[in-house]
């Protein structure tokens, strides 16, 4: 492989009045192969270029989860980055994690994502729930997101965290996941109470994108998917979200259709739905109403008759976790 | 060659976003694809059944796969969420075989075909930029953009997670709706937010928070000189288009960015009527800037 010469194009913060930071951008120039990673270069920069680039930094393979930062437009760990795979027509574009207060750089305050982490009650609890044996499965559920390395990168890219500072967000809620799935638990069901308030489990969009970032395969929306079905299934559906979530079965068993006339209706209730008038107004000036009485696909009563069949002998789908196996 | 798929439009091209429907199928008839009609077709569930009724969510999804399948035909949809949601289902039951039989065998049961795991399922975007030959398309493309900066909004479902699309949405050549921009004559304008969220999901829970995401992103391709955007997804199209004026009172702020399924701006570019793409059905006009370039 041959080397090459990289342009990176750091955004550097400092700390102004309080509370706020200047940012500029400065560019340096390294000379590095393809498969060197960013941090190495970072390394390079600060010892031989410039000693006042901060940034942090300490395991250098992938475990602490220190060096998550902006790296081309996604937040990824530094460490386990091959400068080749990001570079633009050879520049490398670095700014901090997003969603995140900046300290100084590339450094962020990372003590909002851990009150958040924390928040969740991060130990097992004592109580009713609390299974008497352990069967050699049980792990099967928590072994994906025990994965996790608290880098942040999840949260940096979270879309709901980035309009809603209140989110819980993806690596509280997937670490909350682990300890509602560990049969040593005493509290499950009141840990899905409290995840489906607001800010919580029913306030992801499923946009995917900490799927796509988690350095350790976490799945954190997966987890949050998990979470949803089983508060649902311990009766806990009083949320927006959740009443909006069920409507969706009742419809395919009616019609196959969805009724996009009533499902306002059923997520917000009256006062709600009266309150977003001015939507379903907004709406009708372009004709878009939708029919209260969408037609019955053909053949509707195979969907009830698969509902009934796996309400009678429900199958368990829930994906499994790999077995976690030491890197 | 001819090119056939077993139609699958979705919920809201049936019912609210009826026009992303119309210009889909004006536009396939231009093209000479044909698009048959799934009767026995049910919603998919959208991320919602998934949650609530996991196995019946795969259930749901087999039935449908196993109609293109007696079809003999791949499935086209033209509703990212509904991409997603069936592509899952796809991907989970092609690749475990113990799960295809459990629901195979509830399928059989309910008196339903049971799914062979052979159908692919495409967005029709896809069909246009990767299996209709470029020359054919853009002998099609009698009215092209003459350097219209379009916005693209790929919308979060036919593009994550990876596992499942396996780069199918993605190629080196860059995302395909940037590459249909160009093949219309466009020019693909580059800005932050352009692969984030509409925010349609949590649309009724999380109002305040869907509208500043919508305002975000419009402005963000506004700012970066987007004069229209275009998304694949008739869910995105909703927030992004219809909910735009509603946003811009929440955020306080005029954005003001026509907003039309891809189908729709296709349709234009290939000298079909405003009325038959229902473009007056779109809540932002973009008659203005069309007219600018003479397509409207």
């Amino acid at each position: 492989m041959t080397s090459q010469t990289y342009t990176f194009r750091i955004q550097r913060n400092m700390p102004g009045q309080v509370g706020t930071v200047q940012s500029h951008w400065q560019e340096y120039k390294v000379e590095a192969e393809p498969n060197t990673t960013i941090l190495t270069l970072l390394e390079t920069i600060k010892g031989g270029q410039d000693g006042t680039l901060t940034f942090r930094q300490s395991c250098r393979s992938a475990i602490c989860g220190s060096c998550a930062i902006n790296i081309g437009g996604r937040t990824r760990l530094a460490c386990k980055t091959h400068v080749g795979t990001v570079a633009k027509d050879g520049v490398v574009e670095i700014s901090p994690q997003k969603n995140q207060p900046v300290l100084r750089d590339l450094a962020i305050d990372i003590r909002p994502f851990f009150a958040r982490v924390h928040g969740i009650k991060p130990y097992l609890q004592e109580g009713p729930e609390r299974a008497g044996k352990v069967t050699s499965t049980a792990y099967d559920q928590v072994n994906h997101v025990t994965q996790c390395i608290m880098c942040g990168c999840c949260y940096s890219e979270c879309t709901m965290a980035e309009v809603n500072p209140k989110f819980i967000g993806p690596a509280a809620l997937a670490k909350a996941f682990r300890f509602v799935s560990d049969p040593r638990e005493g509290l499950k069901t009141e840990r899905l109470q409290a995840l489906a308030n607001p800010n919580g489990i029913w306030s992801c969009t499923r946009c995917t994108l900490c799927v796509d970032v988690c350095p350790k395969e976490v799945a954190p929306m997966e987890a949050i998917v998990k979470l949803r079905t089983r508060g649902l299934n311990k009766g806990v559906n009083t949320s927006a979200g959740a009443k909006h979530a069920l409507a969706f079965h009742e419809d395919i068993k009616q019609t196959g259709q969805l009724n996009e006339f009533t499902l306002m209706m059923r997520t917000l209730g009256i006062v709600g739905s009266l309150m977003e008038t001015g939507m379903a107004l907004h709406l009708a000036k372009k004709g878009k109403i939708p029919s209260p009485f969408p037609h019955s696909v053909t053949g509707v009563d195979e969907l009830r008759r698969m509902y009934e069949s796996l309400e009678r002998s429900p199958i368990d789908v829930e994906t499994k976790a790999k077995e976690a196996v030491p890197e | 060659m001819t090119l056939e798929f077993a139609y699958y439009p979705g919920c809201a091209a049936k019912q609210i976003q009826r026009e992303a429907d119309w210009a889909a199928r004006a536009v396939c008839q231009e093209l000479g694809i044909g698009l048959l009609a799934m009767p026995r077709a049910s919603c998919c569930g959208a991320v919602s059944l998934r949650e609530t009724k996991p196995a019946f969510a795969l259930a749901v999804a087999a039935r449908i796969l196993s109609e293109a399948e007696a079809m003999g035909k791949d499935l086209v949809t033209i509703c990212n969420t509904c991409l997603q949601t069936l592509t899952h289902a796809n991907y989970r039951l092609s690749n475990e075989p113990e799960l295809l039989e459990k629901i195979n065998a509830v399928l059989a049961e309910s008196g339903v075909r049971p799914y062979g795991g052979t159908i692919k399922v495409r967005h029709l975007l896809w069909v246009v930029t990767d299996l209709v030959d470029s020359r054919t398309l853009k002998a099609k493309i009698t009215h092209p953009l003459k350097g219209l900066r379009v916005a693209a909004f790929l919308g979060c479902h036919s593009i994550r997670p990876e596992e499942i699309f396996n780069h199918a949405s993605n190629t080196s050549e860059g995302p395909h709706l940037e590459r249909l921009i160009q093949l219309m004559g466009g020019v693909p304008v580059d800005y932050v937010g352009k692969d984030r969220c509409c925010g349609f999901h949590v649309m009724l829970s999380d109002k305040h928070e869907v509208h500043t995401m919508a305002a975000k992103n419009c402005l963000s391709a506004k700012d970066a000189g987007a004069q229209v955007m275009i998304t694949p997804c008739t869910l995105c199209d909703m927030i992004m288009g219809s909910v735009q004026p509603i946003a811009e009172k929440t955020v306080q702020r005029t954005i003001n960015l026509p907003e039309m399924n891809f189908a729709q701006l296709l349709g234009l570019t290939m000298g079909i009527s405003k009325e038959r793409l229902g473009i007056s059905r779109l809540h932002i006009d973009p008659v203005p800037v069309l007219s600018s370039i003479g397509l409207a």
